[in-house]
């Protein structure tokens, strides 16, 4: 093997101008590849942002309108889900694939007073998976869990802003954990300070499901149920399920079990899905553009390899005569275009990496303003350790056939050569 | 028999078929110093190509220690030329980028043999031919014998059957040619080298014990030169 890269170091050392002018195509191939990437991929996590940290198996069912006239009703007819649908959808009918069932309750009209300050509010009855679900960003305490559901507490998650406002601007959330707030005429103590969107209108405030509903509710009605499932790993299979599902709820409220429109089914996983199949697409993209680019360069090389070959006709022959075989000197070409393109892709790697941290630190993290509003268009945009694995064994794929011609052209020389005079 | 030429023939078809060996008949013993003599267009360089196995014939036999030399895989025939065969050419062909021992080492690179090992071999055999101070210096730093003399130590160095040299003398002045014949007589007497001295200058053939005379493809005259005393131009001297 030594041997081998004291060859290589000794032809390249003879042609040292030329060597890297055509590494620098392969370095620059390999930088465009990169930094691509890395802008796709930050553009996609950005994208993808609301997506993350989300239990993807898991469906939203909402009420909504009938499109089809069915057992003596009109279309058009508002289905509402009550609590009945979470006892159905927890029930024996579905039992195969669905694991755990929960529900929201919003009711709107409270007055929330803490000291002199008030707000007028709407409250959201949840189970604790809902933050996970909704990617709620706790700030301080905690969110709702298991024991307020089961114990009717009466607690309240309250947003930033409204914490801000009740600590006179100061953002020291964690002393309002504990403290107490007036709803209505009831004593809701904070257990935890959200982050809430400052440009939509997010005031919202989440208690136990149960306390709303013990409390406040004058139905039993339901916002919204969704359910985490198990056993559904491609679209057909979801899509199979939505459909058994869609007709047992469209039977039980009384509409045509083929109506699309009735109930409202949002399914975080082949949604997640889709997300991904975009990515893959757009991924995919990226990289055919990357290696074209990288192409030009792999070209450079084959040429600088052939001329190599050319020079080295003679010296072939020599080798030959005295006892290589075409293995041996096809060795040595491939090699040496495997290690140009490999030295010179790896030092373009490296620099796309370097671009795309620079990238992060300004594109990245300075949002712009568009009509007002501050838009990040990248988050993190970086390659990861596999694309940098993928691109080293591109790499070596691309030397490797950038070397294939000219080597089985250097394995031809007649040994005869040797004998011609220089 | 070292060498063993039964009828061998070979025609080139470049346009016109040109019958270049027209039968050739040949034994060479273990241990000769045999010189090939003709001159140019007689057929001397492509029975070189086909006794060095750089070139394939078309019919006849070639038996090279014992074993027919015929139809070889491109990776067979380098086998057999790296461990058979030495060479030494008229231009030395040594690798320019490549130190004098580096040079000497390489058909030892070919056979696989450790860096260190073939290291050591190739300075024994530059101490042999007085070059052990040479050894680190690239063949442009170095006199034509110079560079003869380490292509020989390269020719030598895998103990090959024979060793075939081509023109050995071509591109030396008068007294490196003696210098080098002399070298070669040499190894012919005292270490037994089985050597075969392709030339067309006479005064060359004369330091071989034996001439063969090669004309339009067939052998001619073969000559027993035990006295050194064939050729017409000076038995003390090499004629330019």
């Amino acid at each position: 093997m030594r041997d081998v890269f004291v060859e290589i170091w000794e032809s390249v050392r003879r042609n040292k101008l030329r060597t890297c002018l055509t590494g620098f195509a392969v370095a620059w191939g390999i930088f465009m590849l990169i930094v691509l990437l890395g802008a796709g991929n930050g553009i996609m996590n950005m994208a993808q942002g609301n997506m993350e940290g989300l239990n993807v198996h898991s469906m939203e069912v909402y009420g909504s309108t009938t499109s089809k006239p069915y057992g003596g009703f009109k279309q058009g007819r508002r289905i509402e889900l009550d609590e009945s649908d979470i006892r159905l959808t927890a029930g024996p009918a579905f039992t195969d694939h669905i694991d755990e069932v929960t529900a929201i309750l919003s009711q709107s009209g409270f007055k929330m007073t803490y000291g002199k300050r008030y707000f007028d509010v709407g409250m959201t009855g949840v189970y604790p998976d809902y933050a996970g679900q909704n990617q709620m960003q706790i700030l301080a305490g905690r969110f709702v869990n298991k024991s307020d559901i089961d114990n009717l507490r009466k607690v309240i998650v309250i947003t930033h802003m409204q914490a801000r406002n009740f600590l006179g601007g100061k953002e020291n959330y964690d002393s309002l954990i504990g403290q107490r707030v007036k709803i209505g005429n009831l004593s809701f103590k904070i257990v935890g300070v959200r982050h809430a969107a400052e440009n939509e209108n997010d005031s919202e405030l989440y208690i136990p499901y149960t306390t709303l509903r013990g409390i406040f509710a004058k139905s039993n009605k339901i916002d919204m149920l969704s359910f985490t499932f198990h056993g559904l790993e491609t679209e057909e299979d979801n899509e199979a399920f939505e459909k058994e599902y869609r007709q047992i709820m469209n039977r039980y409220h009384g509409a045509a079990p083929d109506d699309e429109r009735a109930i409202w089914i949002f399914n975080n996983f082949t949604m997640n899905m889709q997300m991904d199949k975009g990515r893959h697409i757009l991924e995919v993209f990226l990289w055919v553009i990357g290696i074209f680019t990288l192409l030009s360069g792999i070209v450079g090389v084959s040429n600088i390899m052939l001329i190599t070959v050319k020079e080295r006709t003679h010296e072939f022959g020599i080798r030959k005569a005295i006892g290589a075989g075409p293995w041996s000197v096809m060795k040595l070409i491939i090699a040496e275009s495997v290690s140009i393109t490999a030295f010179f892709g790896y030092i373009g790697m490296v620099l796309g990496m370097i671009a795309c941290e620079v990238l992060d630190s300004t594109v990245g993290s300075n949002p712009i303003e568009v009509l007002g509003e501050s838009i990040t268009i990248m988050q993190d945009p970086s390659v990861g350790l596999n694309v940098a694995v993928e691109a080293t064994l591109l790499l070596i794929i691309a030397g490797t056939l950038a070397g294939l011609i000219p080597a089985s052209k250097a394995a031809k020389v007649k040994p005869i050569e040797a004998l011609r005079a220089e | 028999m070292l060498i063993e030429l039964k009828d061998v023939n070979k025609t080139y078809n470049n346009g016109q078929p040109l019958h270049v060996l027209k039968g050739i008949d040949l034994s060479i013993d273990e241990g000769e110093f045999v010189s090939i003599m003709g001159a140019s267009g007689s057929g001397k360089s492509t029975l070189l190509n086909i006794l060095g196995i750089l070139d394939n014939y078309d019919t006849g036999e070639y038996w090279l220690d014992g074993r027919l030399i015929k139809d070889l895989s491109e990776r067979q025939a380098a086998d057999y030329r790296n461990r058979m065969i030495g060479f030494i050419f008229q231009s030395f062909n040594l690798i320019g980028f490549k130190t004098a021992v580096e040079n000497v080492e390489l058909p030892l690179f070919y056979q696989g043999v450790s860096r260190h090992k073939r290291h050591m071999i190739a300075m024994e055999y530059l101490e042999r031919l007085g070059l052990k101070d040479w050894s680190t210096h690239y063949p442009n730093e170095m006199s034509g014998g110079q560079k003869q003399r380490v292509a020989i130590a390269r020719a030598l160095i895998t103990h090959p059957r024979i060793i075939l040299a081509d023109e050995p003398t071509g591109a030396l002045d008068s007294k490196t040619s003696v210098e080098v014949m002399d070298l070669l007589g040499q190894l012919n007497r005292e270490e037994k080298v089985t050597l075969i001295v392709v030339t067309h200058e006479s005064g060359v053939a004369n330091c071989t014990d034996k001439i063969i005379h090669i004309k339009d493809g067939v052998i001619g005259e073969v000559e027993m030169n035990a006295q050194h005393n064939a050729s017409a131009f000076g038995t003390s001297t090499i004629m330019k």
